[in-house]
């Protein structure tokens, strides 16, 4: 046995995107000991909901949990206030909601993808996959408005319709991205250097993700077969194609295979939806004030999201409370630590795609 | 949705959980309060792996001054959702660092309503 010796990894740190702090403890190069801490970016979302925001404004609120997840955040928020106020949302806006959900996920996915190829020191397919993803960042600023922080969704349906235009240029983009995913696929899941190094990394079994209640695409790389869409009627998942991708092995390799299979699967999800879109309205009038509670389960592109309202016959809710998935994995990354060696951290960390603004919030 | 909700006083909730709780079964989801003014309503969520819209929700209440019984005994993963309650709604739950979430200096328990 070595010296022990504290090694922080964080809360700024090379590998991470975004502020979390690890404390190890440290025997050689093996991890014993870990402290978490990851409330950097706490910024009172939940509190602001039920003090200062009217319910019709809470789904931009929460919009603002985080960039990238916005459309997830919003859809949870209205979902919840739709089924506690009984509305009947239009089926177009449930396929445009179905629509701009799996390509944040696509977006969402291939970000993650690219920064796992960066902490292995794979720099060049970093950029490819970037490269890549800025085409969805295109197609969600044609349809939303916004490359990150969309306003989409709203209670009673969506804010924008399809436009004709708008229709054309997506298919055409949505053609290049399949090309360009299928690429990335087979890259992701034969390349030498990285099978080498992830396969047997980080290994998340299936007993330890059951045990841990994992979520998300490291709990179906693990061989746990979950997923929202499968288990929450939130949005017609069924009719455009979804299905479940499950791996076994747990590792690295596996999560980052989850999420480019899944990117496949959104995009065909997403020609379906082009090619079925029904005709009708966008948007319902949603009148009334929220009474009693509710809570659904949406599947956010890094796993299980909660939403938990509940009003009193006000404008303004009386609570409002988001369980992200990072919150849901961060226990797993913890007890994954011990007895890992610290050059496996980095990569760890960023396979579970770790979101700290959402966990914070 | 099937939402089967059990209410108990807070000092029957481990029992509870313990007589139902199956990780190869169940899914724990988190702990949510609700700050119902000198006292906090506690509901634990739970959902059923391969169910759809299965919830099994344990629910109690809790003065400001009681010790909120752990589950990382049945449930280890739950550590995290305690110490949230822990910061944000000032309870004493058992075996919950203060400080994961909010900054020493931040003002304190804010999710109370009082």
């Amino acid at each position: 046995m070595g010296k022990r010796i504290t090694v922080p990894f964080g809360s700024q740190h090379v590998a991470l995107p975004e502020p979390v702090r690890f404390v190890f403890q440290t025997e050689n190069e093996k991890i014993v000991d870990v402290e978490v801490d990851v409330g950097y970016v706490h910024r009172g979302i939940e509190k602001a909901c039920a003090t200062k925001f009217k319910y019709m404004q809470v789904g931009y609120v929460v919009a603002r949990v985080c960039g990238l997840c916005a459309i997830s955040h919003t859809l949870g928020y209205v979902t919840a206030l739709e089924r506690l106020m009984g509305v009947e949302v239009p089926k177009r806006a449930l396929y445009l909601r179905l629509l701009v959900s799996e390509l944040d996920r696509i977006h969402s996915h291939l970000l993650a993808m690219g920064h796992t190829a960066e902490v292995a020191g794979y720099e060049n397919l970093f950029m490819q996959t970037f490269r890549h993803r800025e085409l969805v960042m295109e197609m969600l600023e044609l349809l939303t408005g916004n490359r990150v922080q969309f306003d989409f969704a709203c209670p009673g349906g969506v804010n924008r319709d399809l436009t004709p235009e708008v229709e054309k240029v997506l298919r055409e983009k949505l053609k290049v991205l399949e090309e360009k995913a299928l690429w990335l696929r087979d890259v992701y899941e034969n390349d030498f250097s990285l099978t080498l190094r992830w396969k047997g990394t980080g290994v998340v079994t299936e007993e330890m993700a059951k045990e841990m209640n994992v979520v998300g695409p490291p709990a179906r790389a693990a061989g746990l077969k979950t997923d929202v869409r499968a288990e929450f009627d939130y949005l017609p998942f069924k009719e455009v194609g979804y299905r479940m991708v499950v791996l076994k092995g747990g590792s690295i390799y596996e999560r980052n295979l989850v999420r480019a299979l899944e990117v496949l699967n959104s995009i065909e999800m997403c020609w379906n939806i082009l090619d079925g879109l029904p005709e009708g309205d966008i948007k319902v009038p949603v009148k009334g004030l929220p009474e009693g509670e509710m809570f659904v389960r949406i599947e956010a592109p890094r796993g299980e999201l909660f939403y938990y309202i509940r009003g009193s016959k006000k404008l303004i809710l009386d609570r409002v409370r988001i369980r992200v998935p990072t919150f849901a994995n961060i226990p797993v990354m913890k007890e994954l630590f011990v007895g890992m060696d610290y050059a496996d951290v980095p990569a760890t960390v960023i396979s579970f795609d770790p979101c700290l603004s959402c966990t914070a919030r | 949705m099937v939402v089967d909700e059990i209410k108990v006083p807070l000092r029957e909730v481990r029992r509870t959980i313990k007589e139902f709780y199956d990780p190869k079964e169940w899914h724990f989801i988190t702990v949510n309060g609700v700050d119902l003014g000198g006292k906090v309503e506690l509901k634990w969520f739970f959902t059923k792996y391969g169910e759809r819209e299965y919830f099994k929700v344990v629910t109690s209440e809790a003065s400001y001054d009681d010790e909120i019984p752990t589950i990382t005994y049945l449930i280890p993963s739950a550590w995290i959702s305690e110490w949230e309650l822990a910061d944000l709604f000032g309870l004493n739950v058992e075996g919950a660092k203060r400080g994961l979430f909010l900054d020493p200096e931040s003002p304190q328990a804010p999710l109370r309503r009082g």
